[in-house]
């Protein structure tokens, strides 16, 4: 059989990416327990994990750096192999570039290695480096480049010659608020473009605007997965902030998360009447001076979930 | 299946990079550029000593001489500005009062005996014409004696033979096939030592810059290494030819004013046999210390943790330069035997036998299929190191976890 690259393969309907009962071992510490999950064409997909509870394991695993222990790890049907990878775009958590090399030569040397010819890597490459504003740096020695230019480049290396599944372990790392947000419009280019995204990140925020789908990784399982208002739901619920200096009486309705002097936090289920706990602590002859229904947010599901895990996050 | 495009693109990659640092060109052409000076020095010294001995020889001063030797020919002496005195006290009076420059005492058997000389000073090198004016007149006087220029060059040792030997009815090769043979050895130690480093650090810059992940991705690990050996080959190539052109060129055109060995290039004997399985050896150890370097760089988290090993491997390149007298005379003895059967070790001594002819031809076949075939495996280990080490960043790499490591594919 012949090798298909991804994007010869791309017309089929199933998922980009498949993972089934992934296990993964190193000596007797067990990693990863038993993973399932797929990426969809074309999906944005957000893989979560506090440090240590094996995202960069799974990708690598699925890139055929690790073999895993037991389970199936598919890209497009088949166990991923470089040689069928001229449209997957990498961009590790451990990365870095060859320093001695000047940007444009290692830019076009991936270029070519990812199947384009000399001629058009070295155009792209020097239009992506207009595009993130470094072309005068075109010619520059990788050492001579701040870190941030240095991870503009590595994510030009990673989106060269169109890839139709990107997989980006903490893209953001190490970037200033200006070049986080350039960074996230290249992205939001190419998933305007197709690609598949499966990204790794701390950034909740990031998360909330790209994701369309996300897993939480934890103690080797799969802890939530599904879109991001499904993950809401299955954990969320909602946070009221009542400002009063009284004090809220308990309830079966609510439960009374924190308080601080003049303000107390409650979170009640997904199926709970906001209004009448409102009238409630009115007709309990609280002064009220504000009432503030939010759903629970990504960051506190994330820190719900990994607790002291979630301590070492950025 | 290794995708050809790619390896030509890190073949390219690395020899491009390589080639076009300064570095590179700084270090190849130290050695030959090192000759270069010290040749023009010694041209340059021995133009001016030999102007210098020109001027001393044809120098004229005054002298007084004895004789007990009776081998003088006074006619000689005379036309040298030379006479003859009764005793030596005479003479070295004569010296000492400034009458005359010099003064020679001639001893009855100068073959035996110093010929004392005595002048007046004339500074530590101008006190040299002294010499040269005595050794000279005994020369001329005794050439005088026998009767014959030609027979004077023969009695001092200017004849020259030229042997021809046979081995089954077939002139034999002598010195003049051993050289180019030997040749390839020469090669295999300037190419290892000026590349070791190279070889060792192939793998490293991946790994200490990060690019190991990047790159598996992209390409084989096994085609990254493949193009990195045979880059080095290309590489190798390259310091080889900067290497011998300087030292071809000053042979050519300077050979005279060098004072090079005068080596008749013309009656060198290039047999196919010996150069074949020479050049099969050479290729075969270049690639066999090639894979070994990258792997044990691939273990190593920096250049400097490499060193110790990569000066293990020197020994063993050099190893069997001690036992050469035993190479040389007694190719059958185990020591030799070992060397020869021995991979890393075989290639000085096999390269040696070779070129002397005591190598047979089934142990040639048998080292060359060793150093090929190991090699391949060694290359392999160091793939495997190299994907394991990939992940290991700033850690050593133990073979025991390269190979127990079920989480390398």
């Amino acid at each position: 059989m012949g090798v298909m690259s991804i994007a010869e393969r791309s017309t089929s309907s199933d998922p980009l990416v498949h993972i089934e009962h992934f296990g993964m071992s190193f000596g007797r510490t067990e990693v990863i327990e038993d993973l399932s999950f797929e990426i969809g064409r074309g999906e944005t997909f957000g893989f979560l994990g506090s440090n240590g509870s094996g995202k960069t394991t799974t990708i690598r695993a699925l890139l055929g750096i690790y073999q895993p222990t037991r389970g199936v790890l598919l890209i497009d049907g088949r166990v991923f192999s470089p040689d069928n990878g001229d449209r997957l775009g990498y961009l590790p958590e451990e990365r870095g570039l060859y320093q001695k090399e000047s940007v444009v030569d290692v830019m076009t040397y991936f270029g070519r290695l990812k199947g384009l010819g000399h001629a058009p890597a070295r155009k792209w490459s020097l239009a992506y480096l207009e595009r993130v504003g470094i072309a005068d740096k075109a010619t520059a020695r990788i050492d001579k480049l701040s870190q941030g230019q240095q991870q503009k480049v590595q994510l030009g290396v990673t989106i060269m010659n169109d890839p139709e599944l990107l997989i980006l372990d903490e893209p953001t790392k190490g970037f200033d608020p200006v070049n986080r947000r350039l960074l996230m419009e290249i992205i939001e280019d190419q998933k305007r473009a197709g690609a598949t995204v499966m990204m790794v990140t701390h950034q909740m925020e990031e998360v909330e605007r790209l994701c369309d789908r996300i897993l939480l990784l934890k103690d080797g399982t799969a802890r939530a997965y599904g879109t991001v208002d499904e993950v809401r739901a299955e954990f969320g619920g909602t946070r009221i902030r009542v400002d009063t200096d009284d004090a809220v009486p308990p309830s079966d309705a609510y439960e009374i998360v924190s308080t601080e002097q003049g303000r107390t936090e409650l979170e009640v289920g997904n199926d709970a009447d906001t209004s009448v706990i409102l009238a409630s602590l009115v007709s309990a002859g609280l002064a009220v001076r504000s009432f503030t229904p939010t759903l629970k947010s990504l960051d506190d599901i994330f820190i719900e979930i990994y607790g002291a895990d979630a301590k070492g996050v950025e | 299946m290794m995708r050809s495009h790619a390896l030509r693109e890190v073949v390219t990659f690395e020899v491009r990079r390589t080639l076009t640092k300064k570095r590179f060109w700084i270090a190849t052409l130290l050695v030959p550029g090192l000759l270069v000076v010290i040749f023009a020095i010694s041209f340059v010294s021995g133009s001016s000593s030999d102007a210098a001995t020109q001027a001393q020889s044809s120098t004229r001063f005054t002298f007084e001489y004895v004789d007990l030797s009776n081998i003088i020919d006074p006619a000689l002496a005379k036309a040298a500005a030379g006479t003859k005195v009764a005793s030596a006290e005479q003479g070295l009076a004569d010296v000492k009062s400034g009458s005359v420059t010099a003064f020679f005492a001639y001893p009855a058997d100068p073959t035996k005996q110093a010929i004392e000389v005595y002048g007046v000073n004339d500074g530590v090198f101008g006190n040299g014409k002294y010499s040269t004016a005595a050794t000279n007149l005994l020369k001329a006087s005794a050439t005088q004696k026998i009767g014959s220029p030609e027979l004077s060059v023969i009695v001092q040792g200017g004849a020259t033979t030229h042997t021809t030997t046979f081995e089954n009815g077939q002139v034999a090769g002598g010195i003049e096939s051993v050289i180019p043979p030997l040749l390839y050895l020469v090669l295999l130690y300037i190419v290892i030592i000026l590349m070791g480093n190279q070889m060792l650090s192939a793998t490293v810059e991946e790994k200490e810059n990060r690019v190991t992940e990047m790159i598996l991705t992209t390409i084989r690990a096994k085609t990254l290494l493949v193009g990195k050996v045979v880059s080095l080959f290309v590489i190798g190539f390259v310091q080889m030819v900067a290497f011998a052109v300087p030292v071809g060129l000053a042979f050519v055109f300077f050979r005279d004013k060098l004072n090079i060995p005068n080596l008749d290039l013309s009656a060198l004997q290039f047999q196919a046999g010996p150069m074949v399985i020479g050049a099969l050896l050479l290729v075969g150890s270049f690639a066999l210390f090639t894979s070994t370097l990258v792997a044990i760089g691939a273990a190593m988290p920096t250049v400097k943790d490499a060193a110790p090993f990569f000066a293990g491997m020197v020994i063993t390149l050099f190893l069997p330069i001690y036992a050469v007298s035993l190479i040389i005379t007694s190719p059958q003895v185990p020591i030799v035997q070992a060397f020869t059967f021995f991979p890393y070790t075989a290639p000085v001594t096999a390269l040696v036998r070779n070129a002397l002819g005591s190598l047979p031809l089934w142990v040639a076949i048998v080292d060359i299929v060793v150093l090929y075939g190991l090699s391949a495996v060694v290359l392999q280990i160091a793939v495997r190191i190299f994907k394991y080490g990939s992940i290991e960043y700033g850690k050593k790499v133990s073979l025991k976890g390269v190979f127990a490591a079920r989480g390398i594919r």
